[in-house]
C-alpha cells in the first residue's frame, strides 16, 4: 500500500499499514516502506524508530504469557533456553489479541501446545503433550483467579440437613473450581518447580486428576484419586449425591475404588466443603 | 488548591496501585493520599482483583487510568468495553477516568501498545467525535494523557501539543499531563519541553503523571522503571505551579517495596513546595 503524494494518507490506511508492519504480517515493512509513513529522528532512522514498536509487540505479549505460564516457561527453558519464547512467538502469530483486555489472551495455550511446530526446537514435538497438560493446569489457575466470588457452603448447613435428604441433595459448585484430568503428573512437576527440584525433561505418563480452586482468595491444587473423582465429577456436573453414587457403582469395575468410596465418602465430602467446592445445597 | 475548569479536587500525591503491594496496603493502611488503578486490571474479571480493589477503594480515593480505549482508532468504539468501564467507575466511585491520546489496534487486532496518532485534521475530527461519545457514556469528563512516542508520521500537519490543545477545546475534555512523557518525546523527537508547555491549556489539566524511564542514548523508552530523574521532577514542579493538580507516580516494572515506591513519590514535595500554584 502506498500513500498518495501530497495530502496526508487516509487515517485508516495509515493504521492498517502500521498494524501490519508491527505484527509482522505486512510484507511491505522494509525500511523504504517505513520511510514512506514515518520520519527519521535526531539520532535514529525511521526504520530504527519503528522497530521500537515492532520489538515491543512480541515482548509485551510474551510478558503476558510468562505471567500466566511461569512453570511451563521454566520447564521448556530448562535445557533449551529460548524455547518458551519461540512457543509464545508462534502463539502470538496464531492467536493475536483481538480484545481490549489481556486477561484471557493465553486461553488457547494448552491446545496450541499440541499443534505447535517450533522449527528451531525440533525436540518440542516429543514434549508437546506434557507441555499441553502443564499449560492446562496453569490456565485453570488463571481462570480460578478471575472466577466469580461467592460465599462457600456453610458446613453447619450440611449438619442441619435431615439424613433422609442427603441422597437427593444437589450441591451447587463454586465458579472458582476446576476439575482436570491429565496424562502426565503435572501437579507434581508444578510443586517440584516451586521448590527448585530438578524436573525431568518429560516425566513418564501417569494418568491423574487435580482440582484447582480458590479459597479465601488463595489459589490451591488438590490431587484427586480415581475414587474421589468418581464421586466429585458427577456432583459438580449437577447430579444429586444419590445419582453420583449410582454412577460410581455402575461405572466402576475396581473393587478397591468402590471400597475406598464407601469408607471415605464423608471425610472427602467434609474436605471438599471446607475447601469451598460448593456454594449451596438444593434439597429434593 | 486546584485550578482546573472541571472543579476536580487536588487529591495530593498518589501511587499506582500494583498487585505486589496489595498485602502491604491492606495490612498497614499506609498514609497515601490516593491510588490510581489500571482500569483493565479490574475488567473481564469477577474474582480476586476486584476483591482487593474493593478493600482499597473503601479506604482511599481512586482514579481510573486505562490503556485500551483506543480513542484514536478507526474501528468502531467498543461498546462492551465502555459499559464495563462505566460499571467499574460506579463500583469504585473513581473521581475521574483517564486514558491516552493514542490508538492500540485496528481491524480487530490489538497490539496492547499506545501507538502514536498521525496529527492531521482527519485524525483530530475522529478523536473529537469519539471523545464526545465516550463522555456521553461515562457521564463525566474523560481525561486524555499525552503519550510518549518513538516515531512521528510523515503526514503530520500539526504538532502534538497543538493537536492536544485543539482536541481538548473541541471535545471539551480534561487532560492528564504526563511530564515524563513530555521529556521522553522531547528527547526522541528533538523539541524543547517548553514548546509543549507553551501550548497546553493548563486549566484542563486535572492530573499530573511522573515516572522513571530508560535512556538508551539514541532514544528514551517510557518504561516506568526506576526513580524519577531531576529534570523530570523540575517539569513536574513547573506543571504543578500552573495547575495545582493531583500528582501520581507510576512504577510498572522491577517494582520495589511499597515504602521505597512511596518515598520516591513523596520526592514530589521537594519540587512542588517551591512551586505552589499562584
Amino acid at each position: 500500500m502506498k500513500p498518495p503524494l501530497g495530502a496526508p494518507p487516509p487515517l485508516r490506511d495509515v493504521q492498517v499499514w502500521t498494524i501490519g508492519a508491527i505484527t509482522g504480517v505486512e510484507a511491505d515493512a522494509d525500511s523504504r516502506a517505513v520511510e514512506r509513513f514515518v520520519t527519521a529522528g535526531p539520532r535514529l532512522s525511521a526504520a530504527e524508530r519503528f522497530d521500537i514498536y515492532r520489538s515491543g509487540y512480541h515482548a509485551r505479549l510474551l510478558e503476558c504469557l510468562l505471567d500466566d505460564y511461569p512453570v511451563l516457561a521454566a520447564v521448556l527453558d530448562r535445557d533449551d533456553d529460548g524455547q518458551f519464547a519461540a512457543l509464545c512467538r508462534a502463539y502470538v502469530d496464531r492467536h493475536p489479541s483481538a480484545s481490549p483486555n489481556l486477561n484471557a489472551f493465553g486461553r488457547h495455550m494448552a491446545s496450541f501446545c499440541r499443534e505447535a511446530k517450533l522449527a528451531a526446537f525440533p525436540g518440542f514435538a516429543a514434549r508437546s503433550s506434557f507441555a499441553s497438560d502443564l499449560a492446562a493446569l496453569e490456565w485453570a489457575l488463571v481462570e480460578v483467579l478471575h472466577a466469580e466470588t461467592a460465599p462457600p457452603l456453610d458446613i453447619a448447613a450440611l449438619q442441619a440437613m435431615p439424613p433422609e435428604s442427603w441422597t437427593s441433595a444437589r450441591f451447587i459448585r463454586s465458579d472458582a473450581l476446576r476439575l482436570l484430568r491429565f496424562e502426565y503428573p503435572v501437579n507434581a512437576v508444578f510443586i517440584a518447580n516451586r521448590i527448585d527440584e530438578v524436573v525431568p525433561d518429560v516425566p513418564p505418563p501417569s494418568p491423574n486428576a487435580v482440582a484447582v480452586y480458590r479459597r479465601d482468595m488463595q489459589l490451591w491444587r488438590m490431587d484427586l484419586t480415581p475414587a474421589m473423582l468418581g464421586v466429585l465429577e458427577p456432583l459438580v456436573d449437577g447430579k444429586s449425591l444419590g445419582e453420583a453414587l449410582e454412577t460410581v457403582e455402575a461405572e466402576c469395575t475396581d473393587p478397591e475404588v468402590l471400597a475406598q468410596t464407601g469408607a471415605n465418602l464423608m471425610v472427602w465430602f467434609r474436605e471438599w466443603v471446607q475447601a469451598g467446592f460448593f456454594t449451596r445445597v438444593v434439597l429434593g | 488548591m486546584n485550578r482546573n475548569r472541571f472543579s476536580l479536587p487536588n487529591l495530593g500525591i498518589g501511587l499506582g496501585l500494583r498487585t505486589v503491594h496489595y498485602a502491604h496496603i491492606l495490612e498497614h493502611a499506609p498514609a497515601v493520599d490516593w491510588f490510581e488503578i489500571l482500569s483493565e486490571n479490574y475488567m473481564q474479571t469477577k474474582g480476586r482483583p476486584l476483591h482487593f480493589l474493593d478493600r482499597v477503594a473503601e479506604r482511599y480515593p481512586i482514579a481510573m487510568h486505562g490503556v485500551s480505549l483506543s480513542i484514536g482508532g478507526t474501528d468502531p468504539l467498543d461498546r462492551a468495553y465502555l459499559a464495563e468501564l462505566k460499571a467499574l467507575r460506579d463500583r469504585t466511585k473513581a473521581l475521574w477516568v483517564s486514558d491516552h491520546l493514542c490508538w492500540t489496534g485496528v481491524a480487530g487486532k490489538n497490539t496492547h501498545d499506545l501507538l502514536p496518532l498521525p496529527y492531521t485534521e482527519e485524525s483530530l475530527r475522529n478523536v473529537v467525535s469519539r471523545v464526545k461519545q465516550v463522555q456521553d457514556v461515562l457521564g463525566a469528563p474523560l481525561a486524555l494523557e499525552n503519550p510518549s512516542t518513538y516515531v512521528e508520521y510523515a503526514g503530520n500537519t500539526m504538532k502534538e501539543w497543538d493537536f492536544l490543545a485543539a482536541l481538548a477545546s473541541e471535545a471539551d475534555c480534561a487532560l492528564l499531563l504526563d511530564v515524563n512523557n513530555v521529556y521522553v518525546s522531547a528527547y526522541n523527537h528533538g523539541f524543547e519541553p517548553a514548546e509543549y508547555f507553551a501550548a497546553i491549556p493548563f486549566d484542563r489539566v486535572v492530573q499530573l503523571h511522573v515516572s522513571g524511564h530508560t535512556n538508551h542514548g539514541t532514544h528514551i523508552v517510557d518504561t516506568h522503571i526506576g526513580p524519577v530523574i531531576d529534570p523530570v521532577w523540575e517539569l513536574l514542579g513547573e506543571a504543578y505551579r500552573k495547575t495545582g493538580s493531583s500528582i501520581l507516580l507510576e512504577w510498572d516494572a522491577e517494582i520495589p517495596s511499597f515504602e521505597e515506591t512511596h518515598a520516591d513519590a513523596l520526592r514530589a514535595k521537594e519540587f512542588i513546595t517551591t512551586a505552589e500554584p499562584k
